[in-house]
């Protein structure tokens, strides 16, 4: 077992032993230490307490910490698992595991469908799916006529909505992305296959070989 | 044929989506995204064109693909661009350019100073950027009629 005592002075709220989170998720013990450099990162750009808040968030994706968008603040929301309005050290690994190439892929798209439940009813209703599709057209700065967005929507719930009822449930969704899988490509992020990489200084400090774990 | 965009589609490209802003320090965008109000084939022809000119090699693969190739190594070997045409609705496309290997900066440097000026007269809108000025002030009976056939409606 790794020791990480040096560390363990400065361990914020959330934090959770590497070692434990590898084993939960499809990270190596040495990809969570380097992820934790990542987060250590985020988490201090505008507070430094070792949680990311909404405004750091915003701020690593788009680089403006004011930049509102409804699908940012979708994932920022099932990110934070114990909505406490942060994310913490625990919850980011375990969430980014989700997008890891080799998570299951039931867990991604579970993890999708969530993400468009926008009021987290369990069912994607017609107008949460109309929300979201006027809500990139108009961050984009793309202008379709109502007509053009009512016929999109309509085809779309035609595909997915087997039962007719209006909404699209689990079940149907699954359905959906099986028949359709670039449903699901936002969930799979291929470099977090390579993120000791992005870390190399890290990476030769690391207290935990994986040939111990 | 393009394929056709569903609403999960198009929500999909928002940048709110996309985590890699998290790891990479740069904005090294290696797609780029646009719509056009033009016919496939119309589009279709200007990117063979441009490719002609560009001196790129062209394979065109089915469901709206385009695959271009540069004929010389760059920095990390040959460059190759993939422009993947999707159908909104007949008279409205979203174009899809991105680098699908080789060096991203010669891939930015070729949109930059190639790609995008002469794609100007079938380019509508460059995703997240403001439409030209020209547009911003259109009238209702101005936008074009969309060729589009409202569904049976279902209560």
């Amino acid at each position: 077992m790794g020791c990480f005592c040096s560390k363990k002075a400065r361990q914020p709220p959330g934090y959770e032993d590497p070692t434990v989170l590898a084993a939960e998720t499809p990270f190596t013990v040495n990809e969570v230490e380097a992820l934790y450099e990542l987060f250590k990162k985020l988490s201090s750009s505008i507070v430094d307490d070792g949680l990311i808040h909404k405004e750091e968030f915003q701020l690593a994706l788009f680089r403006n910490r004011n930049k509102r968008n409804l699908f940012a603040d979708r994932i920022f929301d099932l990110f934070d698992i114990k909505r406490n309005g942060v994310i913490e050290f625990g919850e980011f690994v375990r969430s980014l595991g989700v997008f890891h190439p080799n998570a299951p892929v039931a867990d991604k798209i579970a993890f999708a469908f969530r993400l468009y439940d926008l009021r987290q009813t369990g069912y994607i209703e017609r107008d949460e799916l109309k929300e979201m599709v006027v809500a990139l057209l108009h961050e984009s700065n793309l202008i379709l006529s109502d007509d053009v967005i009512e016929t999109i929507v309509d085809k779309t719930f035609r595909d997915a909505d087997n039962k007719g009822d209006g909404r699209i449930d689990e079940e149907e969704w699954k359905e959906f992305v099986l028949k359709n899988p670039s449903l699901i490509k936002n969930m799979t992020l291929p470099y977090l296959k390579d993120i000791t990489m992005a870390f190399p200084s890290f990476v030769l400090s690391s207290e935990v070989e994986d040939s111990e774990v | 044929m393009p394929s056709n965009l569903n609403a999960f589609d198009i929500i999909s490209f928002s940048p709110g989506f996309d985590l890699s802003g998290l790891f990479e320090e740069n904005d090294r965008k290696k797609e780029v995204r646009f719509t056009s109000r033009q016919p496939a084939s119309t589009i279709i022809s200007k990117l063979r064109d441009i490719a002609k000119r560009l001196k790129l090699k062209i394979d065109k693969k089915d469901g709206g693909l385009l695959k271009m190739e540069g004929l010389k190594e760059g920095r990390k070997g040959v460059l190759s661009i993939d422009a993947e045409i999707f159908e909104v609705t007949p008279n409205f496309h979203l174009v899809e350019v991105k680098k699908s290997s080789g060096d991203t900066l010669e891939f930015q440097k070729i949109m930059k100073q190639d790609m995008r000026p002469a794609l100007k007269d079938i380019v509508w809108t460059w995703q997240g950027e403001q439409q030209q000025q020209e547009q911003q002030d259109l009238q209702p009976s101005h936008v074009p009629q969309l060729q589009v056939v409202s569904p049976p409606q279902d209560s």
